[in-house]
């Protein structure tokens, strides 16, 4: 460490004697406590709500009775996302998105149940506290490094030592580094062991804290840069202080919004109702808007009778109640495809604004680091698209297994036919598996873009700052 | 030499702060400037520091020439201001230890410094206090001490009894006369005539940038010298 080491320990023990750090690091500890505590609670609440509701909709599904596939299918059933551990640290979209999904036939909904649809979504976690408010300890600790100084005229004291200014920044930095990664890994600690404990402790958990952690790690040595920067280029402490803060709110508070609303402009996403519009024009006369649903799935049900084997499709097309099962595969395909065309649509206009906000995010390293930090903790869009994903693919199968066991079973009992729980019990199992840290990642690779060229310019200004730094 | 400067000139814009300026100051030599506020002495300093660069001309520290290498040239030389400025939440005996720790100085314990610190007249109980209770003089001091713990060749001397009390600046003014005893060279910027004749082995008079008059100080009284800077700033 040598000369280094010599003016990081000095910085620490100025810092250790100076309020400022106490009362910071205090606030910051407990308020990354506390948001640990409230995301574990709202964590443990939403895992004990979705395990209950999910057991209660297992329940109600198998213990439903004498009923015709149909009208169970009707009746439907309802899934669940699980809640993963890293949900504690960074809730990223689930509160505004939701993560329960209504199945049932003919259609297919929208994830319902989010949080912020009832108004009690909040902002408070330990990624918020990580994200804005440690830049803002970090800033107030390092503002007057190198300014204040200048202002006390330590600065030309301590260059006529003959020590190599660079190394007087490295220094700083490294002090810098220290104090926050002291304030921070003891709680960084409790966070992993409490997530550890809450049943987090499986390998692909552990692999995206670590890169979250790697991710915090040079986000806040981004800050800590610029703070040296700023800190040994400014006029006065007060004008770093005030040109600091300032970045800051550009960052976290206006880029952010701006990013929305230019993301909004770009690629517009249409309301629920418009939605909604839109599906049922399309149910009733095709995605083209000339196509005759009736002529179309009575076309398809004749098919699929054929490939049943079914050879006097005509003949048996008399008996309506026997075709009755054929006939709602071939409308489910009829949905299905109206459903898939404008949920994809949907979700590649969100995936469109995710990356226009993924690109603007080389101009703030907060949104880079929101993007990567909800990607890490699987809260973000492409994870909630990859659970209704999967959702739909499972709604699907349910209801064709009902079709074709009404299709099958019916025969003359036409919609008198029911089935008991043995059919409910045949219900495909519903066992979703997030992806993995490394799809994660490829999914944020403009974030990990952004953080690495922020870093780079933070490094570098580091080294600037020092060169330019003057005793006056 | 150990200090030398050539044609020294430095421009701010239109105004010219040293006029081709030469000087130098061999070990053992003090080289007192004396001058009005505005004549060029701290500039003089600051170019030999390193902190600012000379408009044209030479300043070389033992040969090296400063604006090619400030940091060498910083090496041997120490550097004391009107007001010594310290860690106000750091004590004297860890103050000096930074400074002289960043400086090279190998032998930074605790005893050493503390004999230094004494030396250098600072009060036993003064050493583990915090330096935001100190005085100027105690902090005057300190900063001695630094150039004495570092063994330093050359010191930079800015009005640094500028503001003491009479017994502190005759303290100073010893521990620089014994340091010139040991070789030291020394330059100081000053309006203490009186000091300058004192310790000075050399008496420059600047005026507007340039050096007026050079006296040896044992060669005029304190009347004498009195006159010529009184003249010279008059004419």
């Amino acid at each position: 460490m040598g000369l280094m080491g010599t003016v990081a320990r000095k910085e620490l023990r100025s810092l250790a004697r100076d309020g400022r750090l106490r009362l910071l690091g205090a606030i910051v500890v407990v308020l990354t406590l506390a948001a640990l505590g409230f995301g574990v609670q709202q964590a443990e609440r939403a895992e004990h709500a979705r395990s209950h509701a999910a057991e209660q909709a297992e329940a109600q599904w198998r213990g439903q009775g004498e009923k015709n596939p149909h009208v169970a299918a009707h009746y439907g059933t309802h899934v669940f996302a699980p809640a993963s551990a890293a949900t504690a640290i960074d809730p990223g979209v689930g509160p505004w998105l939701g993560r329960s999904v209504k199945i049932e036939a003919h259609r297919r909904n929208l994830a319902a149940h989010a949080e912020a649809a009832d108004g009690g979504a909040g902002r408070f976690s330990v990624a918020a506290v990580l994200l804005e408010l440690v830049p803002l300890l970090i800033i107030a600790l390092g503002y007057g490094l190198w300014s204040r100084e200048r202002e006390r005229r330590t600065l030309a004291q301590l260059l006529s030592t003959g020590v190599d200014r660079r190394v007087v920044g490295r220094g700083k930095a490294l002090a810098l580094a220290a104090v926050v990664a002291g304030l921070l890994g003891p709680a960084g600690l409790i966070v992993v062991g409490t997530l550890w404990a809450l049943g987090g402790g499986d390998g692909d958990t552990l692999t995206r804290l670590g890169l979250m952690g790697l991710g915090y790690g040079a986000y806040f040595a981004i800050f800590g840069g610029l703070t040296l920067y700023v800190s040994a280029v400014a006029r006065s402490s007060r004008a770093a202080l005030v040109a600091l803060v300032g970045l800051w709110g550009l960052f976290t508070l206006v880029l952010p919004r701006v990013a929305s609303e230019v993301a909004g402009a770009v690629q517009p996403l249409p309301s629920r109702a418009e939605l909604e519009r839109r599906v049922a024009a399309d149910l009733e006369r095709g995605i083209d808007g000339e196509t005759d649903r009736e002529a179309t799935v009575d076309r398809w049900t004749r098919e699929m009778m054929a490939e049943a084997g079914i050879a006097d499709a005509g003949l048996l097309m008399d008996d309506d109640m026997f075709a009755v099962g054929f006939e709602l595969r071939a409308e489910a395909r009829w949905e299905d495809q109206i459903y898939d065309h404008h949920i994809k649509a949907l979700d590649d206009r969100v995936a469109a604004q995710e990356r226009v906000i993924a690109w603007l995010g080389l101009g703030s390293p907060y949104l880079a680091m929101r993007a990567l930090s909800a990607g890490l903790a699987g809260t973000d869009v492409a994870h909630h698209r990859h659970f209704t994903d999967y959702t739909e693919g499972w709604r699907k199968a349910l209801m064709e297994q009902l079709d074709v066991a009404f299709a099958n079973e019916a025969g003359a009992e036409g919609w008198s036919y029911t089935a008991g729980p043995e059919l409910w019990a045949k219900a495909p199992p519903f066992e979703y598996r997030a992806p993995g840290a490394g799809a994660a990642l490829r999914g944020h690779l403009p974030a990990l873009l952004a953080l690495g060229l922020w870093l780079l310019a933070a490094v570098l200004l580091t080294g600037r700052g020092a060169r330019r730094v003057g005793v006056r | 030499m150990i200090l030398q400067a050539e044609g020294l000139v430095k421009h701010y814009g239109a105004h010219v702060a040293l006029r081709g300026l030469d000087l130098a100051v061999g070990a053992g030599e003090v080289f007192c400037l004396l001058g009005a506020n505005g004549a060029g002495k701290t500039t003089t300093i600051q170019i030999f520091l390193g902190f600012i660069e000379p408009t044209a001309g030479s300043a070389r520290i033992k040969g090296v020439e400063v604006r090619d290498d400030p940091v060498a040239a910083r090496r041997c030389l120490a550097y004391i201001p009107e007001n010594v400025m310290l860690y106000p939440n750091l004590t004297g005996l860890e103050n000096l230890e930074y400074f002289t720790t960043l400086a090279g100085v190998e032998d930074t314990s605790a005893e050493r410094l503390e004999a230094v610190l004494a030396r250098a007249g600072l009060p036993k109980d003064a050493v583990q206090r915090p330096v935001g209770t100190y005085s100027k003089g105690m902090r005057q001091k300190v900063g001695i001490a630094m150039a004495i713990a570092r063994r330093a060749e050359l010191l930079l001397l800015d009005e640094p009894t500028s503001g003491l009390d009479p017994k502190a600046s005759n303290e100073f003014s010893q521990l620089i006369s014994s340091l010139r005893d040991e070789g030291v060279a020394v330059l100081m910027a000053t309006h203490d005539l009186f000091r300058s004749r004192e310790v000075g082995t050399h008496i420059g008079i600047m005026k507007r940038g340039e050096l007026v008059a050079r006296l040896d100080a044992d060669a005029v009284s304190h009347t004498d010298l009195e006159q010529i800077y009184l003249e010279h700033m008059h004419g």
